[in-house]
């Protein structure tokens, strides 16, 4: 049975090729117009944003959306990297691969199970989780706070990570994503006896590397940028992060100006690693076409 | 409907956890509640560190508050650490809670109250030796339920900024900078042209509210009570209502800035009305704009300003309040403030240096002037919302009767605790 | 460990467990594994999630002001008062309350249908064969990445009175309004055009019947229009991991009975999608929700109340008035509504599923 589905799959796969080719509901022409147009208005800010962080504060202030600066310039850059900014990335990358790598773990095991292991009180857990996302975060950021330091991990590393290994946004992709995949393949490793951990990992995470680079590019996004967590976990210099320093760089009253060249330069530094991430990573997605029963 | 009662399931396991969560901290982590900050006089343990938190404006002024500290640790033999803000509300917030709050921060004159109002603030200013060389309205308006809760550590007033090259080509001169509503009103016109308007505002109580003082009237009246509602403020809102129907003042949002700072820099308006801070923002964002301050013009009933005012804050829950009241006195100490004003551009809290200050800063001195015939925002806890209501009122100032508008203001203003 | 499983796993008999996938289960092998794959979430979200979110809630019956623990004892217990001073009593505080959920609802309502078909859209795009589908994936994924405060920065300008929007609006011979400025709601703006004015009234928590219908400020349209924007990239990927699961499923239906494109889509691909539309428009009607971001870097609430969110109101009646109470009421009373919105739409989008997975198995 499992020997026919691969056969099924890899004919499915050849066909489409093909069909794709003679059937476009748009001609060639107008798709890539249509995907010009788009993209050009998804990199717009970026480009903005770029383009200002080599200006002088005057000329950002005056005139933001012009896309050559009057005076090129890198103070922006010149002033971040005088600060602590190779501190800040050191702590935010220790952050980001210990969550990155935590979530990607525990929410894809906890997402297999809330669709795939009936167990009492699956339903109760599933309800718990949506329920929670559901709080509005900003109410619990003091309480937050209290129970960190209760636990004696406030200025600490585990404060800062721990809290974030596990996002219940995560386990709700994961659930879901489960839920629209057949179980076929897998039915087919329970006959063999395989058990729910080796069946879990050689079966299941294999074919669904497409979810699980989405969940890794979400939470790489997720803790690279996170800032609030950062504030309520830490005060010591010695733990700012990439946000946090910026953060505060970036901090000042009116009479301060408006710092625009900083506040973008720090932004363009801190998309530019997701994005490339981004890059590397959406090739493999779409390999994953067959799953573990191609190659 | 399973969800929500399966959830209600587990919210109710998990406040059983809080609550022995609750029952073990009572003996640790949390604290007990701060000793109760009207009692007796400041007294601790003189050795234990300090820490400072500030909000800054920019590295000028972290280095030079880090530096005076610096100097005072030295001195005093006491070790203190100046911390920078990432969001100063919400750091202090957080260590009000969690019972480790810094001894020394930043507070505004309308947050006050607040902090004053559940305990988090030492009243300790009475304490200070300098405390008489202050202005007495900024320390009347650190003053909560009669206590005086913060040292005064600069302030800034609202006055009429003027751009220069504008005022020329309008064939107007020095002699021409407006004394009264009239004159402002002629100005106005004057400057007003295709490309840019006379006068330029942020559409708020913030900076409309001069015309309110010029008038004489305020939010509240001599005795604290609420007066909102009062003729006075009816002629202040109805002379700014008149320049915005004649085209001669128009708020900055309507030019699509995002105060009046921005109008002005991007020379969309001739004239705004701003606190000292604009000077900062010219230089580093409009430094080709030439511009002139001078005092606004007086109302029917003299003069009037806005005073926004900055100080340090001590927490109640500070383990070295004695070191904490001595780095405050040296902090506010002419010479130090002197050093403050000329890094970073505040205007001192203390009269004595004024006529320095003058004559450093030339070109604001009618800030400083604004001083005697100032406001500031009441403190009462609760105020930031009724403001908040009366801006968005203002918003439709041009097509509302402002009698309505103070009504509602005073309805808002008497369910206040202390003020009706 | 391992033992256990074995023991838990001999009370069922092998072909009994293959043959039904959800009887046995729950008492053997799988409801152990269950409970232990979700257990380190559990103690994750337990302990930093629902830990505070009961601290909340008990705040949120409480005097509680900010100083010392919410657990001292000079906190006392006030039952419903704070949730009474938002629904029942008039004043500021209810109409503000009002106004926010008022404002938030427009959002919701107008971002989530469109994000949801955009980010679609966008995935079925870029899910086909072409050159350059890594660099347009990128493209449309890069708002999902460039900072909240940089985005914010460039729509506050391009939406200014004087910026590029109203520019091109000119150039077609129109005048956009001032995005920032203008108070009254798109809805009222368009009855006014036609004539018709706001009628005096009864109303909810502080508002008239017409506040209510009054529509979005053009501010908070702007909003709207970045939120789509920012979060189509993010839901994009979510539709693409699935789009690429269930790739070799739609061609074997497509090539069974000869569809065309459009009718595969909508017949085929679509019902396919169903677990991860849910997965979008739940998590949509969530973040919608709780709008807060750009309001406390664009906006503050402003122009005249047009923007603030319960969200936003929530923060600053706890960390600007110290009314913590309050302000973790708020956050209750938004709970209940999203819980009831996510409750609703699994109905809605359960009710029309012809249980085509089951099928498989």
């Amino acid at each position: 049975m499992a020997e026919a589905a691969v056969q099924t799959r890899v004919a499915g796969a050849r066909v489409r090729s093909r069909m794709r080719r003679r059937r476009s509901p748009l001609g060639v022409t107008g798709r890539y117009a249509l995907l010009v147009g788009i993209a050009l208005v998804y990199v717009f800010p970026f480009v903005v944003s770029l383009a200002n962080s080599f200006k002088t504060d005057q000329d950002a202030a005056n005139n933001p959306v012009s896309l050559v600066p009057k005076t090129f310039t890198t103070a922006a850059y010149q002033r971040l990297f005088q600060s602590d900014l190779p501190l800040w990335l050191t702590n935010t990358v220790i952050v980001t691969v210990l969550v990155t790598a935590g979530r990607v773990l525990f929410d894809s095991m906890a997402g297999y199970a809330l669709s795939r292991l009936p167990f009492r009180g699956r339903n109760a857990v599933f309800a718990g989780l949506v329920a929670v996302m559901a709080v509005p975060g900003v109410v619990l950021l003091i309480p937050k706070f209290l129970v960190i330091k209760q636990l004696g991990i406030y200025d600490t590393y585990p404060g800062m990570i721990l809290p974030m290994l596990a996002d219940a946004a995560g386990v709700f992709i994961m659930r879901n994503f489960f839920e629209s995949v057949s179980p076929s393949v897998e039915e087919a490793a329970r006959i063999d006896g395989a058990g729910v951990f080796r069946r879990f990992w050689s079966v299941v995470l294999p074919m669904s590397r497409s979810a699980l680079i989405t969940l890794f590019i979400l939470s790489f996004q997720a803790s690279w940028n996170e800032l609030p967590q950062m504030i309520v976990s830490t005060q010591s210099p010695r733990l700012f992060t990439l946000t946090k320093g910026t953060a505060q760089l970036a901090s000042g009253a009116l009479s301060a100006g408006s710092q625009f060249p900083i506040k973008l330069a720090a932004a363009t530094l801190m998309t530019i690693p997701v994005a490339v991430l981004f890059f590397v990573f959406q090739r493999r997605m779409m390999n994953t076409t067959g799953g573990a029963t191609k190659e | 409907m399973k969800i929500t009662r399966r959830a209600l399931l587990a919210a109710g396991a998990v406040l059983t956890a809080t609550a022995t969560l609750a029952a073990c901290s009572s003996g640790g982590g949390f604290g007990s509640p701060a000793a109760s900050a009207s009692s007796s006089a400041v007294s601790s343990d003189n050795h234990q560190p300090l820490t400072i938190l500030i909000g800054t404006s920019g590295d000028a002024e972290t280095n030079a508050v880090k530096d005076s500290v610096a100097a005072w640790s030295k001195q005093s033999g006491t070790q203190a650490t100046v911390n920078v803000a990432s969001d100063l509300g919400q750091q202090l917030s957080q260590g009000f809670a969690g019972g480790n709050p810094p001894d020394l921060f930043y507070v505004t004159n309308d947050s006050v109250a607040t902090y004053a109002s559940n305990g988090s603030l030492e009243p300790y200013v009475t304490q200070l030796k300098n405390k008489d060389s202050f202005y007495p309205s900024l320390v009347k308006a650190f003053t909560v339920n009669g206590k005086e809760y913060a040292a005064p550590k600069d302030f800034s007033t609202l006055a009429l900024v003027i751009n220069t090259d504008m005022w020329t080509a309008a064939g107007l001169t020095d002699k021409d900078y407006p004394t009264t509503w009239d004159q402002l009103e002629q100005v106005a016109q004057k400057l007003t042209t295709p490309q840019h308007v006379g006068l330029a505002v942020s559409g708020q109580f913030e900076r409309l509210g001069v015309f309110m003082a010029e008038a004489g009237g305020w939010l509240v009246d001599d005795n604290g009570k609420a007066a909102a509602s009062s003729d006075a403020n009816v002629q202040g809102l109805t002379y700014a209502k008149k320049l915005l129907s004649e085209g001669a003042m128009k708020y900055s949002s309507q030019l699509g800035a995002g105060w009046g700072g921005e109008a002005f820099g991007t020379q969309k308006a001739a004239m705004t009305i701003e606190g000292n801070w604009i000077s900062g923002a010219m230089t580093k964002d409009y430094s080709s704009v030439k511009y002139k301050v001078v005092k606004l013009p007086a109302g029917p009933k003299g003069e009037g300003t806005i005073q926004y005012d900055g100080g340090w804050g001590m927490a109640s829950q500070s383990k070295n309040k004695g070191g904490a009241l001595d780095l405050v006195t040296y902090l506010t100490q002419p010479d130090q403030q002197l050093g403050f004003a000329k890094a970073f551009g505040v205007m001192p809290s203390v009269q004595s240096i004024a006529d320095q200050w003058k004559q450093q800063f030339p070109e604001q001195t009618a800030f400083l002037d604004g001083a005697a015939s100032s406001k500031s925002i009441p403190s009462v806890a609760g105020i930031s919302d009724v403001i908040k209501n009366f801006d968005s009122q203002l918003d439709g100032l041009s097509s509302t009767d402002p009698k309505q508008i103070l009504d509602k203001v005073q309805t808002n203003l008497q369910a206040l605790p202390g003020l009706s | 460990m391992e033992t256990v499983m074995a023991r838990a796993a001999g009370t069922t008999s092998a072909p009994a467990r293959s043959a039904t996938r959800r009887g046995p289960g729950i008492r053997g092998r799988d409801g152990v594994a269950g409970w232990l794959f979700t257990a380190p979430v559990l103690v994750i979200l337990g302990l930093f999630l629902v830990l505070p979110i009961a601290m909340a809630a008990w705040v949120s019956v409480s005097s509680w002001s900010g100083l010392g623990s919410p657990f001292s004892s000079t906190v006392k217990f006030v039952g419903g008062a704070n949730y009474a001073a938002l629904l029942a009593k008039p004043g500021l505080a209810q109409s503000d309350f009002g106004t926010s959920l008022r404002n938030n609802a427009w959002y919701v309502l107008l971002v989530v249908p469109v994000q949801t078909a955009v980010s679609l859209l966008l995935a079925v795009l870029v899910n086909r064969r072409i050159a350059g589908q890594g660099a347009f994936r990128t493209a449309y994924y890069f708002p999902s990445v460039t900072s909240s405060v940089a985005i914010t920065v460039i729509f506050l300008f391009l939406f200014s009175a004087s910026g590029t929007v109203n520019a091109v609006i000119g150039w077609l011979g129109g005048t956009g309004p001032g995005w920032f400025t203008e108070t009254r709601g798109v809805v009222q703006l368009l009855l006014q055009a036609v004539g018709v004015h706001a009628p005096a009234g009864n109303g909810f928590l502080g508002l008239t019947w017409f506040d209510w219908v009054a529509g979005p400020s053009p501010a908070m349209l702007v909003f709207i229009v970045m939120a789509i924007f920012t979060t189509s990239g993010t839901f994009m990927l979510i539709y693409l991991a699935a789009l690429q699961q269930i790739a070799e499923e739609i061609d074997e239906a497509a090539v069974m009975d000869g569809a065309g494109p459009w009718k595969r889509f909508w017949y085929v691909t679509l019902p396919m999608l169903r677990p991860t539309t849910f997965t979008v428009v739940t998590l949509g009607l969530i973040g919608t929700w709780q709008l807060f971001d750009q309001i406390y870097v664009g906006s503050k609430g402003g122009p005249a109340n047009t923007t603030l969110t319960p969200a936003y109101l929530s923060y600053s009646q706890s960390f600007i008035n110290n009314a913590w109470g309050r302000g973790a009421a708020i956050a209750f009373i938004l709970f209940a509504i999203i819980v009831l919105f996510t409750v609703l739409q699994r109905l809605a989008l359960r009710e029309r599923t012809p249980r085509r997975r089951r099928s498989h198995g």
